[in-house]
Protein backbone atom coordinates (compact mmCIF):
# COMPACT_ATOMS: atom_id res chain seq x y z
CA UNK A 1 0.00 0.00 0.00
CA UNK A 2 1.15 3.57 -0.49
CA UNK A 3 1.66 6.05 2.48
CA UNK A 4 0.13 8.79 2.27
CA UNK A 5 1.96 12.86 2.58
CA UNK A 6 -0.06 13.41 5.92
CA UNK A 7 0.50 10.49 7.43
CA UNK A 8 4.27 10.94 6.92
CA UNK A 9 4.26 14.15 8.13
CA UNK A 10 2.00 13.03 11.53
CA UNK A 11 4.81 10.78 11.83
CA UNK A 12 7.53 13.00 11.57
CA UNK A 13 6.26 16.02 13.80
CA UNK A 14 5.35 12.81 16.59
CA UNK A 15 8.80 10.90 16.60
CA UNK A 16 10.55 14.57 16.55
CA UNK A 17 8.38 15.29 20.15
CA UNK A 18 9.21 11.74 21.42
CA UNK A 19 12.06 11.32 20.67
CA UNK A 20 13.78 15.32 21.38
CA UNK A 21 17.39 15.90 20.85
CA UNK A 22 18.93 12.03 21.33
CA UNK A 23 17.05 11.89 18.04
CA UNK A 24 19.40 9.45 15.80
CA UNK A 25 19.11 7.95 12.18
CA UNK A 26 18.31 4.76 13.52
CA UNK A 27 16.04 6.00 16.27
CA UNK A 28 13.69 7.52 14.28
CA UNK A 29 13.67 4.27 11.86
CA UNK A 30 12.79 2.41 14.38
CA UNK A 31 9.91 4.64 15.65
CA UNK A 32 8.85 5.08 12.22
CA UNK A 33 9.11 1.17 11.68
CA UNK A 34 6.94 0.93 15.18
CA UNK A 35 4.05 3.16 13.92
CA UNK A 36 3.84 1.88 10.53
CA UNK A 37 3.19 -1.32 11.96
CA UNK A 38 0.73 -0.71 14.76
CA UNK A 39 -1.08 0.61 11.15
CA UNK A 40 -1.26 -2.38 9.39
CA UNK A 41 1.53 -1.67 7.44
CA UNK A 42 4.57 -4.10 7.33
CA UNK A 43 7.60 -2.72 5.75
CA UNK A 44 8.45 -5.78 3.53
CA UNK A 45 12.86 -6.63 4.15
CA UNK A 46 15.06 -4.90 0.77
CA UNK A 47 11.84 -3.95 -0.26
CA UNK A 48 13.18 -2.45 -3.84
CA UNK A 49 11.59 1.36 -4.51
CA UNK A 50 8.78 1.24 -7.16
CA UNK A 51 8.91 3.47 -10.12
CA UNK A 52 9.23 2.27 -14.12
CA UNK A 53 10.18 -0.85 -15.29
CA UNK A 54 9.86 -2.03 -19.04
CA UNK A 55 8.10 -4.74 -19.80
CA UNK A 56 9.74 -7.08 -23.23
CA UNK A 57 8.21 -9.95 -24.51
CA UNK A 58 8.23 -11.73 -27.51
CA UNK A 59 7.50 -15.20 -29.52
CA UNK A 60 4.65 -16.54 -31.66
CA UNK A 61 1.55 -14.40 -32.22
CA UNK A 62 -1.56 -16.01 -30.78
CA UNK A 63 -4.80 -14.47 -29.72
CA UNK A 64 -4.93 -13.48 -26.28
CA UNK A 65 -1.21 -12.56 -25.76
CA UNK A 66 -1.65 -9.07 -24.67
CA UNK A 67 -4.90 -9.14 -22.49
CA UNK A 68 -3.23 -12.53 -20.55
CA UNK A 69 -0.03 -10.03 -19.97
CA UNK A 70 -2.28 -6.69 -19.11
CA UNK A 71 -4.51 -8.89 -17.23
CA UNK A 72 -1.88 -10.06 -14.74
CA UNK A 73 -0.57 -6.73 -14.56
CA UNK A 74 -3.85 -5.47 -13.68
CA UNK A 75 -4.28 -7.88 -10.72
CA UNK A 76 -1.24 -6.08 -9.32
CA UNK A 77 -2.56 -3.07 -9.98
CA UNK A 78 0.11 -1.87 -12.31
CA UNK A 79 -0.15 1.15 -14.36
CA UNK A 80 0.81 0.35 -18.31
CA UNK A 81 2.42 4.52 -19.24
CA UNK A 82 2.96 3.16 -22.73
CA UNK A 83 2.07 0.00 -25.40
CA UNK A 84 4.91 -0.21 -28.49
CA UNK A 85 4.21 -3.06 -30.75
CA UNK A 86 5.41 -4.37 -33.89
CA UNK A 87 4.04 -7.89 -36.08
CA UNK A 88 6.54 -9.26 -37.90
CA UNK A 89 5.10 -12.46 -40.05
CA UNK A 90 3.75 -14.87 -37.27
CA UNK A 91 6.08 -13.02 -34.81
CA UNK A 92 4.99 -9.89 -32.42
CA UNK A 93 7.37 -7.90 -29.93
CA UNK A 94 5.60 -6.01 -27.33
CA UNK A 95 7.60 -3.24 -25.25
CA UNK A 96 5.25 -1.56 -22.17
CA UNK A 97 6.29 1.04 -20.02
CA UNK A 98 4.58 0.21 -16.56
CA UNK A 99 4.96 1.90 -13.55
CA UNK A 100 4.61 0.00 -10.42
CA UNK A 101 4.74 2.21 -7.82
CA UNK A 102 1.33 1.69 -6.82
CA UNK A 103 1.61 -1.77 -6.95
CA UNK A 104 1.29 -4.19 -3.48
CA UNK A 105 3.80 -6.34 -5.01
CA UNK A 106 7.69 -5.48 -5.52
CA UNK A 107 9.67 -6.37 -8.98
CA UNK A 108 10.79 -9.24 -8.01
CA UNK A 109 6.73 -10.72 -7.32
CA UNK A 110 5.59 -9.36 -10.71
CA UNK A 111 8.50 -11.09 -12.65
CA UNK A 112 7.35 -13.94 -10.85
CA UNK A 113 3.63 -13.71 -11.86
CA UNK A 114 4.72 -12.84 -15.90
CA UNK A 115 7.01 -15.83 -15.71
CA UNK A 116 3.72 -18.46 -15.27
CA UNK A 117 2.16 -15.86 -18.16
CA UNK A 118 5.28 -16.61 -20.27
CA UNK A 119 5.34 -20.60 -19.81
CA UNK A 120 1.58 -20.74 -20.33
CA UNK A 121 2.22 -18.74 -23.90
CA UNK A 122 5.23 -20.20 -24.60
CA UNK A 123 6.73 -16.59 -25.37
CA UNK A 124 9.32 -14.48 -23.88
CA UNK A 125 8.47 -11.83 -21.31
CA UNK A 126 11.21 -9.90 -19.49
CA UNK A 127 11.14 -6.70 -17.26
CA UNK A 128 13.51 -5.04 -16.31
CA UNK A 129 14.14 -1.56 -14.08
CA UNK A 130 13.37 1.21 -16.27
CA UNK A 131 17.01 2.40 -14.63
CA UNK A 132 19.04 0.14 -17.14
CA UNK A 133 17.49 1.44 -20.46
CA UNK A 134 18.38 4.94 -19.02
CA UNK A 135 22.04 4.73 -18.22
CA UNK A 136 22.50 2.46 -21.68
CA UNK A 137 20.57 4.97 -23.81
CA UNK A 138 20.34 8.39 -22.41
CA UNK A 139 23.36 10.47 -21.50
CA UNK B 1 7.54 5.71 -25.41
CA UNK B 2 10.71 7.18 -23.94
CA UNK B 3 12.82 5.27 -25.63
CA UNK B 4 12.93 3.74 -29.10
CA UNK B 5 11.83 0.60 -30.07
CA UNK B 6 15.43 -0.42 -31.35
CA UNK B 7 17.11 0.71 -28.13
CA UNK B 8 15.00 -1.50 -26.09
CA UNK B 9 15.46 -4.61 -28.32
CA UNK B 10 19.48 -3.75 -28.00
CA UNK B 11 19.73 -3.92 -24.64
CA UNK B 12 17.68 -7.48 -24.71
CA UNK B 13 19.80 -8.82 -26.97
CA UNK B 14 22.57 -7.88 -24.95
CA UNK B 15 21.79 -9.48 -22.05
CA UNK B 16 19.80 -12.30 -23.34
CA UNK B 17 21.70 -13.54 -26.49
CA UNK B 18 25.59 -11.64 -26.41
CA UNK B 19 26.89 -13.28 -23.06
CA UNK B 20 26.48 -9.86 -21.50
CA UNK B 21 27.02 -10.00 -17.53
CA UNK B 22 29.00 -7.68 -15.02
CA UNK B 23 31.75 -10.24 -14.31
CA UNK B 24 32.11 -9.63 -10.87
CA UNK B 25 31.24 -6.85 -7.99
CA UNK B 26 33.77 -7.24 -5.54
CA UNK B 27 33.08 -5.62 -1.96
CA UNK B 28 36.88 -4.64 -0.96
CA UNK B 29 37.00 -4.83 3.12
CA UNK B 30 39.54 -3.33 5.39
CA UNK B 31 41.74 -5.76 7.79
CA UNK B 32 43.85 -3.01 9.27
CA UNK B 33 41.93 -3.35 12.53
CA UNK B 34 42.03 -6.97 12.65
CA UNK B 35 45.58 -7.48 13.41
CA UNK B 36 46.32 -9.34 16.99
CA UNK B 37 49.48 -11.06 18.21
CA UNK B 38 47.20 -14.06 19.32
CA UNK B 39 46.75 -15.85 15.78
CA UNK B 40 43.32 -16.95 17.63
CA UNK B 41 41.93 -13.81 18.08
CA UNK B 42 43.12 -11.96 14.97
CA UNK B 43 41.01 -15.20 12.95
CA UNK B 44 38.01 -14.45 14.97
CA UNK B 45 37.98 -10.84 14.30
CA UNK B 46 38.45 -11.59 10.13
CA UNK B 47 35.92 -13.66 10.41
CA UNK B 48 33.21 -12.02 12.04
CA UNK B 49 34.29 -8.81 10.42
CA UNK B 50 33.99 -10.46 7.28
CA UNK B 51 30.59 -11.92 7.46
CA UNK B 52 29.36 -9.05 9.10
CA UNK B 53 29.95 -6.68 6.48
CA UNK B 54 30.19 -8.68 3.60
CA UNK B 55 27.27 -11.14 4.86
CA UNK B 56 24.48 -9.97 2.54
CA UNK B 57 26.43 -9.35 -0.37
CA UNK B 58 25.41 -12.09 -2.63
CA UNK B 59 21.99 -11.99 -1.74
CA UNK B 60 21.91 -8.56 -2.42
CA UNK B 61 23.76 -8.86 -5.31
CA UNK B 62 21.36 -11.13 -6.60
CA UNK B 63 18.45 -8.67 -5.95
CA UNK B 64 19.85 -5.98 -8.37
CA UNK B 65 20.58 -9.21 -10.90
CA UNK B 66 17.15 -9.53 -11.06
CA UNK B 67 15.81 -5.96 -11.25
CA UNK B 68 17.92 -5.23 -14.21
CA UNK B 69 18.13 -8.44 -15.85
CA UNK B 70 21.57 -8.30 -15.76
CA UNK B 71 23.92 -11.26 -14.66
CA UNK B 72 26.55 -11.22 -11.99
CA UNK B 73 28.66 -13.77 -12.94
CA UNK B 74 30.52 -13.33 -9.55
CA UNK B 75 30.50 -12.09 -5.87
CA UNK B 76 34.02 -11.57 -4.27
CA UNK B 77 35.29 -10.09 -1.81
CA UNK B 78 38.87 -8.54 -1.21
CA UNK B 79 40.43 -8.27 1.92
CA UNK B 80 43.63 -5.79 3.28
CA UNK B 81 47.07 -7.60 1.82
CA UNK B 82 47.08 -10.34 5.11
CA UNK B 83 51.08 -9.56 5.17
CA UNK B 84 50.34 -6.18 6.14
CA UNK B 85 48.01 -7.26 9.10
CA UNK B 86 50.41 -10.26 10.54
CA UNK B 87 53.94 -9.22 10.12
CA UNK B 88 54.96 -10.72 13.39
CA UNK B 89 53.03 -13.98 12.27
CA UNK B 90 54.81 -17.14 11.08
CA UNK B 91 54.29 -19.59 8.16
CA UNK B 92 51.76 -22.06 10.23
CA UNK B 93 49.79 -18.96 11.84
CA UNK B 94 49.53 -17.42 8.16
CA UNK B 95 48.22 -20.68 6.69
CA UNK B 96 45.76 -20.60 9.92
CA UNK B 97 44.26 -16.83 8.42
CA UNK B 98 43.95 -18.30 5.09
CA UNK B 99 41.71 -21.21 5.99
CA UNK B 100 39.82 -18.20 8.31
CA UNK B 101 39.32 -16.56 4.72
CA UNK B 102 38.38 -19.22 3.32
CA UNK B 103 36.04 -20.60 5.80
CA UNK B 104 34.38 -17.23 5.95
CA UNK B 105 33.94 -16.70 2.42
CA UNK B 106 31.65 -20.62 1.85
CA UNK B 107 29.62 -19.13 5.05
CA UNK B 108 28.89 -15.99 3.12
CA UNK B 109 28.34 -17.73 -0.15
CA UNK B 110 30.70 -15.93 -2.59
CA UNK B 111 32.75 -17.16 -5.35
CA UNK B 112 36.46 -16.06 -4.28
CA UNK B 113 37.92 -14.17 -1.46
CA UNK B 114 40.91 -12.60 -2.80
CA UNK B 115 43.85 -10.43 -0.78
CA UNK B 116 46.17 -13.46 0.31
CA UNK B 117 48.80 -10.96 -0.77
CA UNK B 118 52.04 -9.31 -0.16
CA UNK B 119 53.53 -6.20 -1.64
CA UNK B 120 57.52 -6.32 -2.00
CA UNK B 121 58.60 -4.44 -4.96
CA UNK B 122 61.34 -3.02 -2.93
CA UNK B 123 62.31 -5.54 -0.25
CA UNK B 124 60.58 -7.99 1.93
CA UNK B 125 60.40 -7.59 5.42
CA UNK B 126 61.01 -10.58 7.54
CA UNK B 127 57.02 -11.49 8.08
CA UNK B 128 56.73 -11.06 4.36
CA UNK B 129 59.32 -13.46 3.71
CA UNK B 130 57.88 -15.56 5.66
CA UNK B 131 54.22 -14.90 4.25
CA UNK B 132 55.46 -15.84 0.99
CA UNK B 133 56.75 -19.25 2.13
CA UNK B 134 53.23 -19.93 3.23
CA UNK B 135 51.32 -19.37 0.14
CA UNK B 136 51.90 -22.90 -1.28
CA UNK B 137 50.34 -24.15 1.77
CA UNK B 138 47.50 -22.01 2.10
CA UNK B 139 46.50 -22.45 -1.19
CA UNK B 140 46.80 -25.90 -1.08
CA UNK B 141 44.26 -25.94 1.98
CA UNK B 142 41.86 -23.68 0.44
CA UNK B 143 39.06 -23.72 -2.17
CA UNK B 144 38.23 -20.06 -2.82
CA UNK B 145 41.15 -17.95 -1.73
CA UNK B 146 42.98 -15.96 -3.63
CA UNK B 147 46.70 -14.97 -3.30
CA UNK B 148 49.08 -12.33 -5.06
CA UNK B 149 52.64 -10.65 -4.81
CA UNK B 150 53.72 -7.56 -5.96
CA UNK B 151 57.26 -7.78 -6.94
CA UNK B 152 57.61 -4.29 -9.02
CA UNK B 153 56.81 -0.77 -9.71
CA UNK B 154 57.82 2.04 -11.71
CA UNK B 155 58.61 3.95 -8.76
CA UNK B 156 60.56 1.46 -6.85
CA UNK B 157 61.95 -0.93 -9.99
CA UNK B 158 61.99 -4.86 -9.73
CA UNK B 159 62.62 -7.13 -6.73
CA UNK B 160 64.44 -9.99 -8.41
CA UNK B 161 64.88 -11.63 -5.52
CA UNK B 162 61.45 -11.88 -4.95
CA UNK B 163 60.88 -13.09 -8.79
CA UNK B 164 63.11 -16.13 -7.51
CA UNK B 165 61.27 -16.82 -4.62
CA UNK B 166 57.95 -16.50 -6.45
CA UNK B 167 59.03 -18.86 -9.43
CA UNK B 168 59.69 -21.67 -6.97
CA UNK B 169 56.98 -21.00 -5.27
CA UNK B 170 54.58 -21.40 -7.97
CA UNK B 171 56.22 -25.06 -8.43
CA UNK B 172 55.66 -25.54 -4.97
CA UNK B 173 51.99 -24.49 -5.52
CA UNK B 174 51.89 -26.76 -8.91
CA UNK B 175 53.22 -29.68 -6.76
CA UNK B 176 51.15 -29.22 -3.49
CA UNK B 177 47.79 -29.18 -5.66
CA UNK B 178 48.52 -31.63 -8.28
CA UNK B 179 45.65 -34.03 -8.02
CA UNK B 180 43.67 -30.88 -9.26
CA UNK B 181 45.79 -30.08 -12.27
CA UNK B 182 47.70 -27.67 -10.48
CA UNK B 183 44.78 -25.77 -9.69
CA UNK B 184 46.58 -23.93 -7.14
CA UNK B 185 48.43 -21.61 -9.42
CA UNK B 186 45.00 -20.09 -11.15
CA UNK B 187 45.15 -18.79 -8.01
CA UNK B 188 48.29 -16.99 -7.29
CA UNK B 189 48.98 -14.24 -9.78
CA UNK B 190 52.76 -12.15 -9.56
CA UNK B 191 51.95 -8.44 -10.19
CA UNK B 192 54.15 -5.42 -10.99
CA UNK B 193 52.65 -2.22 -10.70
CA UNK B 194 49.54 -3.88 -8.93
CA UNK B 195 46.52 -1.81 -8.67
CA UNK B 196 44.44 -1.32 -5.43
CA UNK B 197 40.93 -1.24 -6.45
CA UNK B 198 41.31 -4.43 -8.71
CA UNK B 199 38.01 -6.30 -8.67
CA UNK B 200 39.36 -9.29 -10.89
CA UNK B 201 40.77 -12.28 -9.02
CA UNK B 202 43.18 -13.71 -8.65
CA UNK B 203 45.08 -10.30 -8.15
CA UNK B 204 42.55 -8.52 -6.09
CA UNK B 205 43.49 -7.20 -2.89
CA UNK B 206 41.68 -4.23 -0.89
CA UNK B 207 44.83 -1.85 -1.17
CA UNK B 208 46.41 0.52 1.74
CA UNK B 209 44.88 3.82 0.69
CA UNK B 210 41.48 2.26 0.32
CA UNK B 211 38.61 3.22 2.13
CA UNK B 212 36.70 0.78 5.07
CA UNK B 213 34.52 -0.79 2.98
CA UNK B 214 34.02 -0.64 -0.73
CA UNK B 215 32.36 -1.97 -4.02
CA UNK B 216 34.27 -2.01 -7.30
CA UNK B 217 32.50 -3.26 -10.41
CA UNK B 218 34.25 -5.42 -13.58
CA UNK B 219 32.31 -6.01 -16.46
CA UNK B 220 32.63 -8.40 -18.71
CA UNK B 221 31.10 -8.68 -22.68
CA UNK B 222 33.16 -9.33 -25.26
CA UNK B 223 30.52 -10.99 -26.85
CA UNK B 224 28.28 -7.69 -27.07
CA UNK B 225 31.83 -5.84 -28.68
CA UNK B 226 32.40 -9.20 -31.49
CA UNK B 227 28.11 -9.28 -32.26
CA UNK B 228 29.03 -5.17 -32.79
CA UNK B 229 31.83 -5.38 -35.33
CA UNK B 230 30.47 -8.77 -36.89
CA UNK B 231 27.67 -5.98 -38.03
CA UNK B 232 29.81 -3.30 -38.88
CA UNK B 233 30.86 -5.49 -41.75
CA UNK B 234 34.15 -4.00 -43.41
CA UNK B 235 34.48 -0.84 -42.00
CA UNK B 236 38.22 0.96 -42.02
CA UNK B 237 39.49 1.04 -38.81
CA UNK B 238 38.23 4.87 -37.83
CA UNK B 239 34.73 3.95 -38.19
CA UNK B 240 35.88 0.42 -36.66
CA UNK B 241 36.97 2.50 -33.20
CA UNK B 242 33.39 4.50 -33.25
CA UNK B 243 32.08 1.22 -33.47
CA UNK B 244 34.05 -0.39 -30.33
CA UNK B 245 33.23 2.72 -28.37
CA UNK B 246 29.54 2.96 -28.59
CA UNK B 247 29.37 -0.54 -27.52
CA UNK B 248 31.51 -0.68 -24.67
CA UNK B 249 30.05 3.10 -23.74
CA UNK B 250 26.39 0.58 -22.96
CA UNK B 251 28.07 -1.81 -21.44
CA UNK B 252 30.01 0.16 -18.78
CA UNK B 253 27.01 2.53 -18.34
CA UNK B 254 25.61 -0.83 -16.90
CA UNK B 255 28.22 -1.73 -14.75
CA UNK B 256 28.04 2.02 -13.34
CA UNK B 257 24.93 1.43 -12.88
CA UNK B 258 24.82 -2.36 -10.95
CA UNK B 259 27.80 -1.06 -9.08
CA UNK B 260 25.69 1.88 -7.68
CA UNK B 261 22.81 0.11 -6.38
CA UNK B 262 25.05 -3.12 -5.01
CA UNK B 263 26.63 -0.59 -3.07
CA UNK B 264 23.73 1.38 -2.17
CA UNK B 265 22.01 -1.81 -1.47
CA UNK B 266 25.03 -2.89 0.90
CA UNK B 267 24.89 0.91 2.54
CA UNK B 268 29.10 1.52 1.37
CA UNK B 269 30.71 3.95 -0.84
CA UNK B 270 31.04 2.85 -4.41
CA UNK B 271 34.48 2.83 -5.93
CA UNK B 272 35.07 2.09 -9.46
CA UNK B 273 34.42 0.44 -12.77
CA UNK B 274 37.23 -2.01 -14.37
CA UNK B 275 36.47 -1.61 -17.82
CA UNK B 276 38.42 -4.53 -18.54
CA UNK B 277 36.93 -7.07 -21.35
CA UNK B 278 36.88 -10.16 -19.44
CA UNK B 279 36.11 -12.98 -21.37
CA UNK B 280 34.40 -16.51 -20.40
CA UNK B 281 34.63 -20.32 -21.51
CA UNK B 282 31.47 -19.77 -23.36
CA UNK B 283 31.51 -19.52 -27.13
CA UNK B 284 31.17 -16.35 -28.76
CA UNK B 285 32.27 -14.70 -25.38
CA UNK B 286 36.21 -14.51 -26.84
CA UNK B 287 38.72 -11.56 -27.01
CA UNK B 288 40.27 -14.12 -29.55
CA UNK B 289 37.16 -14.22 -31.83
CA UNK B 290 36.80 -10.16 -31.45
CA UNK B 291 40.43 -9.76 -32.94
CA UNK B 292 39.32 -12.31 -35.34
CA UNK B 293 36.41 -10.65 -36.53
CA UNK B 294 38.81 -7.64 -36.90
CA UNK B 295 40.32 -9.58 -39.35
CA UNK B 296 43.59 -11.51 -38.49
CA UNK B 297 43.41 -14.99 -39.51
CA UNK B 298 43.76 -15.88 -36.42
CA UNK B 299 45.40 -15.15 -32.91
CA UNK B 300 48.82 -14.88 -33.47
CA UNK B 301 49.13 -13.65 -36.79
CA UNK B 302 51.19 -10.45 -37.11
CA UNK B 303 48.90 -7.52 -36.76
CA UNK B 304 47.39 -9.17 -33.98
CA UNK B 305 48.96 -6.98 -31.70
CA UNK B 306 48.35 -3.78 -33.16
CA UNK B 307 44.30 -5.11 -32.92
CA UNK B 308 44.68 -5.56 -29.55
CA UNK B 309 45.84 -2.52 -29.29
CA UNK B 310 43.09 -0.19 -30.59
CA UNK B 311 40.51 -2.72 -29.29
CA UNK B 312 41.98 -2.00 -26.06
CA UNK B 313 42.05 1.98 -26.25
CA UNK B 314 38.70 1.72 -27.95
CA UNK B 315 37.57 0.33 -24.31
CA UNK B 316 39.20 2.95 -21.92
CA UNK B 317 37.79 5.92 -24.51
CA UNK B 318 34.30 4.50 -24.13
CA UNK B 319 34.89 3.69 -20.82
CA UNK B 320 35.82 7.10 -19.03
CA UNK B 321 33.18 8.70 -20.29
CA UNK B 322 30.61 6.00 -19.69
CA UNK B 323 31.44 6.18 -15.58
CA UNK B 324 32.24 8.03 -12.59
CA UNK B 325 35.15 6.37 -12.05
CA UNK B 326 37.04 4.18 -13.74
CA UNK B 327 39.89 2.42 -11.89
CA UNK B 328 41.76 -1.37 -11.31
CA UNK B 329 43.24 -2.74 -14.46
CA UNK B 330 41.08 -1.11 -17.43
CA UNK B 331 42.08 -2.69 -20.58
CA UNK B 332 40.75 -6.15 -22.56
CA UNK B 333 42.52 -9.36 -20.91
CA UNK B 334 44.13 -12.26 -22.61
CA UNK B 335 43.25 -14.89 -20.47
CA UNK B 336 44.51 -18.51 -22.52
CA UNK B 337 42.29 -21.09 -20.70
CA UNK B 338 39.53 -18.54 -19.87
CA UNK B 339 38.97 -18.01 -23.59
CA UNK B 340 37.37 -20.31 -26.25
CA UNK B 341 39.47 -18.76 -29.39
CA UNK B 342 42.82 -18.57 -27.43
CA UNK B 343 42.79 -22.17 -26.52
CA UNK B 344 41.62 -22.77 -30.58
CA UNK B 345 44.62 -20.75 -31.33
CA UNK B 346 47.05 -22.60 -29.00
CA UNK B 347 45.88 -25.82 -30.00
CA UNK B 348 46.89 -24.96 -33.72
CA UNK B 349 50.11 -24.04 -32.75
CA UNK B 350 49.33 -20.22 -34.46
CA UNK B 351 49.49 -18.40 -30.69
CA UNK B 352 53.21 -18.55 -29.22
CA UNK B 353 53.95 -17.69 -25.51
CA UNK B 354 56.51 -15.09 -27.07
CA UNK B 355 53.28 -13.52 -29.46
CA UNK B 356 51.51 -13.28 -26.07
CA UNK B 357 54.23 -11.20 -24.13
CA UNK B 358 54.09 -9.20 -27.45
CA UNK B 359 50.38 -8.64 -26.98
CA UNK B 360 51.00 -7.92 -23.02
CA UNK B 361 52.82 -4.87 -24.12
CA UNK B 362 49.49 -3.30 -25.04
CA UNK B 363 46.90 -4.66 -22.92
CA UNK B 364 46.29 -5.76 -19.41
CA UNK B 365 47.16 -7.41 -17.99
CA UNK B 366 49.68 -9.94 -18.43
CA UNK B 367 50.51 -13.54 -19.33
CA UNK B 368 47.60 -15.01 -17.97
CA UNK B 369 46.51 -18.83 -17.14
CA UNK B 370 49.19 -20.15 -19.02
CA UNK B 371 49.85 -23.80 -18.62
CA UNK B 372 53.22 -25.15 -19.13
CA UNK B 373 55.39 -28.07 -18.85
CA UNK B 374 55.13 -29.06 -15.46
CA UNK B 375 59.16 -30.03 -16.08
CA UNK B 376 59.91 -26.30 -16.80
CA UNK B 377 62.65 -25.22 -14.37
CA UNK B 378 61.72 -22.38 -11.56
CA UNK B 379 64.58 -20.31 -13.47
CA UNK B 380 62.52 -19.79 -16.55
CA UNK B 381 59.66 -19.24 -14.67
CA UNK B 382 61.27 -16.42 -13.08
CA UNK B 383 63.03 -15.58 -16.44
CA UNK B 384 58.95 -15.05 -18.07
CA UNK B 385 58.22 -13.17 -14.55
CA UNK B 386 61.06 -10.82 -15.49
CA UNK B 387 59.90 -10.12 -18.70
CA UNK B 388 56.72 -9.38 -17.94
CA UNK B 389 57.92 -6.92 -14.83
CA UNK B 390 60.25 -5.62 -17.18
CA UNK B 391 57.42 -4.40 -20.23
CA UNK B 392 55.55 -2.88 -16.84
CA UNK B 393 57.83 -1.32 -15.13
CA UNK B 394 59.42 0.14 -18.59
CA UNK B 395 55.95 1.39 -19.72
CA UNK B 396 54.23 2.52 -16.57
CA UNK B 397 51.62 -0.27 -16.64
CA UNK B 398 50.55 -3.57 -14.90
CA UNK B 399 51.68 -6.37 -16.04
CA UNK B 400 51.12 -9.38 -14.39
CA UNK B 401 51.77 -13.41 -14.46
CA UNK B 402 49.94 -16.34 -14.20
CA UNK B 403 51.36 -19.23 -15.14
CA UNK B 404 50.65 -23.03 -14.77
CA UNK B 405 53.42 -25.65 -14.76
CA UNK B 406 51.20 -28.56 -14.41
CA UNK B 407 52.22 -30.98 -12.27
CA UNK B 408 53.42 -34.14 -14.26
CA UNK B 409 51.86 -33.07 -18.21
CA UNK B 410 53.95 -32.29 -21.04
CA UNK B 411 52.77 -30.06 -24.25
CA UNK B 412 50.23 -31.18 -26.27
CA UNK B 413 48.62 -32.49 -22.93
CA UNK B 414 45.61 -29.76 -21.68
CA UNK B 415 44.23 -29.67 -18.15
CA UNK B 416 40.34 -28.50 -17.65
CA UNK B 417 39.13 -26.47 -14.59
CA UNK B 418 35.89 -25.67 -15.31
CA UNK B 419 33.61 -23.13 -14.98
CA UNK B 420 35.09 -19.45 -15.55
CA UNK B 421 38.48 -20.96 -15.50
CA UNK B 422 38.21 -22.92 -18.59
CA UNK B 423 40.40 -25.49 -19.63
CA UNK B 424 44.30 -24.52 -20.23
CA UNK B 425 46.22 -26.54 -23.11
CA UNK B 426 50.05 -27.21 -21.74
CA UNK B 427 52.08 -24.47 -24.03
CA UNK B 428 55.72 -24.85 -25.44
CA UNK B 429 57.82 -22.59 -23.69
CA UNK B 430 61.65 -22.80 -24.26
CA UNK B 431 64.06 -24.42 -23.07
CA UNK B 432 67.31 -22.06 -23.14
CA UNK B 433 68.19 -21.36 -19.61
CA UNK B 434 67.67 -18.29 -17.79
CA UNK B 435 69.29 -19.20 -14.70
CA UNK B 436 72.78 -17.74 -15.42
CA UNK B 437 70.53 -14.18 -15.05
CA UNK B 438 67.78 -14.76 -12.49
CA UNK B 439 70.23 -16.16 -9.97
CA UNK B 440 72.41 -13.20 -9.92
CA UNK B 441 69.58 -11.77 -7.45
CA UNK B 442 69.49 -8.31 -6.26
CA UNK B 443 66.99 -5.50 -7.28
CA UNK B 444 66.57 -4.02 -10.73
CA UNK B 445 66.75 -0.33 -9.99
CA UNK B 446 63.98 1.97 -10.71
CA UNK B 447 63.82 2.83 -14.27
CA UNK B 448 64.16 6.05 -15.78
CA UNK B 449 60.43 6.64 -15.95
CA UNK B 450 60.35 6.61 -12.35
CA UNK B 451 62.00 10.27 -11.90
CA UNK B 452 58.99 12.23 -13.13
CA UNK B 453 59.52 15.39 -10.07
Amino acid sequence: MTISDDLLRDLAIRAAKELGDSATAETIKQYVNKELMARGVMPKEGEQAGGRAILTSFGLNKPGVVSSITGALSTSEIDILDISQKIMQDFFTMIMMIDITNSSKTLKEVQDDLHIVAEKLNIKIYLQHEDVFRFMHRI
Amino acid sequence: MPYEFEEVLSTIKMTEIEHFDIRTVTMGINLKDCSDRNVEVACQKIYDKITRLAGKHVENALKIESQYGIAIANKRVSVTPISLIADSFGEEEFIKIAETLDKAARQIGIDYIAGYSALVQKGATNGELRFLNSIPYALASTAKVCSSVNIGSTKAGINIDAINIMSEKIKQTAELTKDNGSIGCAKLVVFCNAVEDNPFVAGAFHGVSEPEVVINVGISGPGVVLDGIRSAGRVDFRELAEVIKKTVFKITRAGELIGRKVAASNNVEFGIVDISLAPTPAEGDSIADILMAMGVEDVGAPGTTAALAMLNDCVKKAGLMASSCVGGMSGAFIPVSEDQGMIRAVEAGHLSLEKLEAMTAVCSVGLDMIAVPGDTPATTIAGVIADEAAIGVINDKTTAVRIIPVYGKKVGESVDYGGLLGKAPVMPISTLSSANLLLRGGRFPAPMRSLTN
